[in-house]
């Protein structure tokens, strides 16, 4: 018996240390992107008052800029308007609205407290929860429009979303003025460039096109501008295209972001998951 | 133990600047130093093998909670924590082992601490960064995100080490 209790004595480090490791492995092998969002999301909850006053002073010394990518934005944003409004007799536009009602989106605005991109699955904490609005799901856009991520987990008081330099961040996209779509993903190398994968081999992607959102994604409305072509190149089979696309937003120096959220998102969701609809799909 | 508040503060200490300052950094995907590494490095030569285990497992589930991420730091800190008194004897020697203190650079030599603390930096680097890209193709790229950001974090490593030595004598 004390021959036991010696022989435990001497290896019960070594059992403690394969438990421990086997659990935190096992714990790791079954986390996804959301499950670190979630983490992220509740140490926010203690840490975020720091994060933020940090964030303050960085959106300080930026505000300079970032009123100047708003202005043109909205410059931009005007310019539409006034397209519009030479097209249409003002009396037609408002019969249009009336029809319309409330907009497809909702917008929102947020800071950013914290954003990472040396990891990678880089996550970006907001500073607004549910109590303003935020919803999971929701797209991040950066000041000039252009794709940042989507929203995973929220807090009342903040936000998480999982950055488009994520390797777990998929939505899709496609040349601007065109009809092929592929992929896109970050493939953890280069945190300016991400990846439009599977896009067709009639696509002809060029250098310097237009990447922008294809709309087929239920986080981002279409032709979200997400960057430019930078190289193409075709897979062995000679099948379809793997484009590098020079992201548009500088994900580095980003301190304001807008949110973007479909009003229709939960009916159409509430209608893909319906009952007669899985009938459907099990039926054929 | 002795010199718990010394330490209860430089774990607070390292975790702090590792959230606070270090993950905030983002200049570059290959720059990513985890300093914290330098608490275990730090830990009584003759502390007992689970104390040592427990403090890696305390650590890696605080950078866990404090990061977001599920579980990665803690696979990494407890190799680490349970390896480091066979790589205290191996490098810097039996006889300081059994006589136990902290592992300075003032009492162990430089050459002798700088190999101790880059050994645990390397191996905790490694299992981090090959677990978190989990790819054969991204391998080149994992190798530099290991040799920068554990070369980073050995230099801060170092920093931390002269600072929390400079005020307690190293001998027990």
């Amino acid at each position: 018996m004390r021959k036991l209790i010696e022989f435990v004595r001497s290896i019960y480090v070594v059992v403690l240390f394969v438990v421990l490791e086997a659990a935190a492995i096992g714990y790791y092998a079954h986390s996804s992107s959301y499950t670190q969002a979630r983490l992220l999301a509740r140490s926010n909850q203690v840490a975020g008052g720091v994060h933020g006053f940090f964030a303050g002073i960085r959106r300080y010394l930026f505000l300079g800029r970032e009123n100047r990518q708003f202005a043109e934005h909205v410059a931009r944003l005007e310019e539409k308007l006034a397209q519009y409004q030479e097209a249409e007799t003002e009396a037609r536009l408002d019969a249009y609205l009336r029809d319309i009602g409330e907009s497809k989106y909702r917008f929102a605005t947020a800071a950013v407290v914290g954003n990472t991109l040396n990891r990678m699955q880089n996550l970006l904490t907001l500073n607004r929860g549910r109590e303003d609005g935020i919803e999971e799901e929701m797209g991040v856009l950066a000041p000039d429009g252009s794709l940042v991520g989507y929203v995973v987990a929220c807090t009342d008081r903040y936000a998480v979303a999982m950055s488009v330099l994520n390797t777990s961040f998929r939505t899709s996209g496609k040349i601007a003025q065109s009809e092929y779509s592929g992929s896109i993903y970050w493939d953890g190398a280069d945190p300016g460039v991400v990846m439009l994968g599977e896009l067709s081999k009639y696509a002809d992607p060029q250098p310097g096109q237009e990447v922008v959102t294809a709309g087929l994604s239920e986080y981002f409305p279409a032709d979200i501008l997400i960057g430019w072509v930078e190289s193409a190149q075709l897979n062995e089979t000679k099948t379809s295209y793997t484009v590098r696309v020079r992201l548009a937003a500088e994900m580095s120096r980003l301190n304001e972001v807008i949110l973007v959220a479909d009003r229709d998102r939960y009916e159409i969701q509430d209608l893909q998951q319906s009952e007669q609809v899985e009938l459907h799909s099990r039926v054929n | 133990m002795y010199r718990t508040i010394p330490y209860i503060g430089l774990f607070a200490a390292v975790v702090l600047l590792q959230v606070f300052l270090f993950d905030n950094l983002s200049i570059s995907v290959y720059l990513n130093p985890l300093v914290y590494v330098v608490f275990i490095a730090l830990l009584p030569l003759d502390a007992q093998p689970v104390t040592v285990l427990g403090s890696g497992l305390l650590l890696g589930i605080t950078m866990d909670c404090a990061m977001g991420a599920a579980g990665i730091n803690t696979i990494a800190t407890l190799p680490i924590a349970f390896f480091r008194p066979s790589l205290a004897g191996m490098i810097c020697g039996r006889e300081n082992v059994r006589e136990g203190g902290i592992p300075a650079p003032d009492r162990l030599g430089t050459r002798k601490f700088f190999l101790f603390l880059l050994t645990l930096t390397i191996i905790h680097h490694a299992i981090f960064f090959l677990l978190e890209a989990l790819s054969w193709r991204l391998m080149p790229h994992t190798i530099l995100r290991i040799v920068i950001s554990s070369a980073i974090s050995v230099a801060f490593g170092w920093i931390i080490a002269r600072i929390f030595t400079a005020k307690i004598s190293a001998r027990v």
